[in-house]
């Protein structure tokens, strides 16, 4: 069976985090948390190496997160719910 | 190719994943939050990337994406919007 492939599908999901190298990116996390940062580096499994990087944690109640900087983070893959690139 | 091979060839998920790339879509996620937006691309593990992403969260739009990328365990369902 042939496919029709266009530009659109031949591109892949991770290529989206591939041009936010080096880049700020928020990341968001299991456990309603976040983190920011600028993104060094990353694999299939979403694992990430982030600098400069801010976690956000949101606890019930608070309006206002609490904050934990952080000059270089490992996260693990598989707490990663979403990655957006961050406006600047 | 036969009928039935056709016909089967319509329902199969990866044919409808891929027929849908470039639409607009919502997306659930196991969390109960759902993301819609044009689904740019999608892979075998179901990671997605959706471009103006929205976020909506009970009834209510809470944040906005220019561009997003959703990890694939996430998923409950893609739906064309």
């Amino acid at each position: 069976m042939s496919t029709v492939r266009t530009e659109q599908q031949q591109q892949e999901p991770l290529d989206l985090i591939r041009f936010q190298l080096d880049e700020f990116v928020l990341v968001k996390l299991r456990g309603a948390r976040e983190m920011k940062g600028r993104l060094q580096g990353y694999d299939s499994h979403c694992n990430m190496v982030l600098s400069e990087a801010q976690e956000f944690i949101y606890s019930e109640g608070d309006e206002e997160p609490t904050v934990k900087k952080t000059e270089m983070v490992f996260v693990r893959g598989d707490s990663v719910i979403l990655i957006s690139p961050i406006a600047e | 190719m036969s009928e039935a091979e056709i016909e089967s060839s319509k329902t199969n998920p990866s044919t409808f994943l891929s027929d849908i790339i470039g639409s607009s879509v919502t997306v659930k996620l196991h969390n109960g939050v759902e993301y819609s937006g044009n689904l740019q691309s999608i892979d075998g593990y179901m990671n997605i990337v959706l471009d103006e992403g929205k976020e909506v969260v009970g009834n209510t739009i809470s944040r906005t994406y220019g561009d997003v990328f959703i990890r694939g365990n996430n998923v409950l369902y893609i739906s064309e919007a």
